[in-house]
């Protein structure tokens, strides 16, 4: 195998810490390799200093034998090493082909020559069988064929050496595997592939070999993912044994908690909620899973207030509720919502402020003429804190400032503190490492066990079968199924998610 | 009253392509700015620092031809106060576009002063004259309204197009609208976010500047204080209007140079006061029924880290 990338003794240190120490790296050609850790381990930093983005504080970095030094990231673009960013960087509002081309355009004298560009992106769709229409605008796009217009960037730009930052992280399940197929395909084509990531079942599918970094040191880099289970990796990965897979089953379940009955929600014509119906008990977690898109945004909003519905009757303990979000709140119902940075976080705000956003009116955060209570929202921003294990310096911190996983922790620190008796939970730990993941699962299990009734919506499969003790599967505004978690197999569900109900039902 | 006679009709619209022109060419520029991402609502300030510079330098030099090049370097100069503040020093684009109409407003009476004596208004400067040869106003109808426009009229028709071209043809123009749309993109391909924006805000400032020079130096003949009136934040709002294209700048100017026109004329019938309204009230429907459904780059105001 012949050899196209090579780092050596690559350290980096930022102000206060070391983000790499002494760490070696190689890249052979036509592999996938996958580069595992978790957030803060230094795989992203790596990556920048092969792409461009930062310099190492020492260390030498050779591409095809020759030692280099990229000043930009337009320098490693040049050679061939590109970067799919986690964030898309696409503009909206122009066409896939403008989006592929801008900044390397054919044409001449200075005018661009669409023609030309059409037939050259049109000719790299059908080479990859990326099948997506190159006049769309890349805002009619889903996220999935979104990050494919990255690839195609990537590709028109001739790359050999691909870096892709967390691919799957905003993906559904079945845009992952169509992502693997076309990662393959790449390979298979001869590029090399570096994908930056910590799930460890994604690795084992795909990886040809796996690199791990763990707190800024190398730990392995020669796993093959043939010859290991998630456990060992996840073990490697954390320095612990963690175990995401036990089921942990309720054991005091309850009369029903929350009702919902004929919860129908228009939107653009089209009833994006269908007549659903569903009751969670105390003490249970009711799970929903499906294909993202299938009306679970309007469910959740519609269970939190968020959203005017066309008819529900919503029952808490028997107890009618209507209004707006607020009143929700106060009637016990909690909300981690889907996006936490767009919907459950200010983001420009601090820890302590954000920890009682939306209870902020309860007295022990507030007297009676509406002035907040300085000293007790400190006091409980910090106890929260320890509490929920949050990671920061202090509570003045801004949310910008923490991991992922670290705002999590806000979210459910503070749904979680104000003891809901029901809680809608939407994609608990998306874009949040191992260890965060752990934790929150476990917060959820030992809120359940208090006879909370949670109802947990996400896409991430495995999350929804290892926590619900009962499950139901959403698609296209209707809920198609309720099983046992375990009655089914992951192919039945995936066919239930997908409008294959019928087929199964027919057996 | 007014008799409606072709003769009217031909003043009518001659006047409304007049009132276009100052309109036509401070939006086209503000498309430029905009398209780059940087907000336009310095145009009032660039305008009307053109206006003034314009009759400052045909009064010095004795050529309308350099007037013409004063009022255009001046608006960059006063443009280049807005980028400077808002691309490097990261002010919000709304806040540096304001210090440029305050700074103008209040620099060019004090110079007036300084420079003339007078206060109010300045010296009449030689002009330009209509572009009227026989063969244009032999033309029936379209002859006697063209003939009464000067080469202004006529450079700022070419330049729809050509901005219109460079937009959205050439690769400068797509690059220029990518960073608009998205400075981090546009950075993450290798361009050079800031020098796209400063050639936006620098063209929305020469565009403007000349825009002004119209208004003066082409209307006038002599600058008067606070003359441009508002016209470059009509500019802004008929750049909205337009969706941030040359041609859709024109329609949305000839829409309300036609409003402009109305009004001078109808001054005779209606209370004037009443009647001055219009171009204002016309912006006010704009805003809110003209709008909708229209959305600005979706870079705007937006900062990449270097």
């Amino acid at each position: 195998m012949v050899e196209i990338v090579r780092m050596e003794k690559i350290t980096k240190i930022y102000p206060g810490t070391v983000a790499l120490d002494k760490v070696d790296f190689f890249l052979n050609e036509g592999e996938i390799l996958s580069l595992l850790g978790e957030n803060g381990a230094g795989k992203s930093t790596l990556m920048k200093i092969l792409y461009g983005l930062t310099d190492p504080t020492s260390g030498d970095v050779y591409y095809h034998g020759e030692k280099i030094n990229f000043r930009r990231p337009v320098d490693a673009i040049e050679k061939g090493i590109c970067m799919v960013h986690q964030h898309f960087m696409l503009v909206p509002a122009f066409t896939v082909t403008e989006n592929i081309i801008a900044g390397s355009e054919p044409g001449k004298n200075g005018f661009v020559d669409m023609r030309r560009a059409r037939k050259e992106v049109r000719d790299l769709i059908s080479q990859f069988k990326f099948n997506i229409d190159p006049d769309t605008k890349v805002e009619n796009l889903s996220v999935g064929e979104q990050q494919r217009v990255e690839i195609l960037k990537v590709l028109y730009r001739k790359a050999d050496v691909i870096i892709l930052d967390e691919p799957t992280a905003v993906l559904t399940p079945q845009e992952v595997d169509d992502l693997f197929v076309i990662l393959r395909r790449l390979r298979a084509e001869g590029k090399s592939i570096t994908i930056i990531t910590h799930k460890l079942k994604e690795t084992i599918a795909l990886a040809d070999r796996v690199m791990i970094l763990r707190d800024g040191k190398l730990i392995r880099d020669d796993v093959d993912p043939s010859k290991v289970s998630t456990n060992q990796l996840s073990e490697m990965m954390v320095g612990r044994e963690v175990d995401l897979q036990e089921r942990r089953p309720a054991k005091n379940i309850g009369d029903v908690s929350l009702h919902v009955e004929g919860l129908t929600v228009e939107e653009d014509g089209k009833k994006k909620v269908n007549n659903v119906s569903l009751d969670v008990k105390a003490g249970e977690i009711l799970g929903i899973a499906g294909v993202e898109g299938n009306g679970q945004t309007q469910l959740i909003e519609a269970l939190t207030g968020l959203r005017r519905v066309d008819s529900m009757e919503l029952l808490l303990n028997g107890e009618k509720i209507t209004g707006a979000s607020d009143g929700f709140l106060r009637a016990g119902i909690a909300h981690v919502p889907e996006d936490r940075l767009s919907m459950g976080l200010v983001k420009e705000m601090s820890i302590k402020e954000n920890m009682i956003l939306g209870y902020h009116r309860e007295d022990d955060c507030c007297d009676r003429r509406g002035v907040l209570k300085r000293k007790e929202i400190n006091d409980k921003g910090n106890r929260l804190k320890d509490q929920f294990l949050v990671k920061a310096p202090n509570v003045d911190a801004k949310i910008d400032e923490l991991s992922g996983g670290n705002q999590q922790k806000v979210v459910i620190a503070r749904a979680f503190s104000h003891n809901p008796k029901a809680i809608i939970i939407a994609h608990p730990t998306r874009g949040v490492d191992i260890g965060a993941m752990e934790y929150i699962h476990q917060q959820m299990i030992e809120l359940r066990d208090k006879g909370a009734a949670i109802l947990l919506i996400s896409a991430d499969l495995d999350e929804v079968k290892t926590l619900s003790d009962r499950l139901l599967i959403m698609f296209e505004g209707e809920i198609v199924s309720e099983t046992m978690p375990g009655e089914l197999t992951d192919i039945e569900m995936g066919l239930l998610m997908t409008g294959g109900h019928s087929m199964i039902e027919g057996e | 009253m007014i008799d409606f006679d072709t003769g009217l009709v031909i003043s009518i619209l001659a006047s409304t392509l007049r009132r276009t022109v100052p309109l036509l060419l401070a939006a086209t520029g503000g498309a430029f700015s905009m398209r780059s991402g940087v907000i336009d609502l310095g145009l009032e300030g660039m305008m009307l620092a053109g206006s003034f510079f314009s009759v400052m330098g045909a009064w010095m030099t004795g050529s309308p031809w350099m007037g013409l090049l004063f009022g255009v370097v001046f608006g960059i100069v006063f443009s280049m106060l807005h980028a400077v503040m808002h691309i490097n020093y990261k002010v919000n684009g709304s806040i540096s576009g304001m210090a440029v109409n305050l700074l103008a407003a209040a620099m060019t009476p004090l110079l007036l002063t300084i420079v003339y004596g007078l206060s109010g208004k300045s010296e009449i400067v030689t002009s330009f004259s209509n572009f009227d040869p026989d063969w244009l106003m032999g033309i029936p109808f379209l002859g006697p309204i063209l003939g009464s426009q000067n080469v202004i009229f006529f450079i700022a028709m070419a330049l729809v197009i050509i901005s219109w071209i460079f937009m959205f043809k050439t690769t400068l123009g797509l690059r220029m609208r990518m960073v608009g749309e998205n400075p981090h993109a546009a950075s993450a391909v290798g361009l050079n976010v800031k020098a796209y924006k400063y050639f936006g805000v620098a063209m929305s400032g020469a565009l403007a500047g000349l825009g002004g020079a119209y208004l003066s130096l082409g209307q006038m003949g002599m600058f008067v204080k606070d003359m441009t009136a508002g016209r470059g934040y009509i500019a802004v709002v008929i750049n909205a209007f337009g969706r941030y294209n040359p041609f859709g700048a024109l329609a949305g100017s000839a829409f309300f140079g036609f409003f402009d026109a109305l009004q001078t004329i109808f001054q005779s019938v209606f209370p004037s006061q009443l009647v001055m309204m219009t171009p204002y009230v016309v912006t006010i429907l704009v805003i809110v029924f003209g709008l909708k459904g229209g959305r600005s780059p979706a870079g705007t105001g937006k900062h990449v880290e270097e």
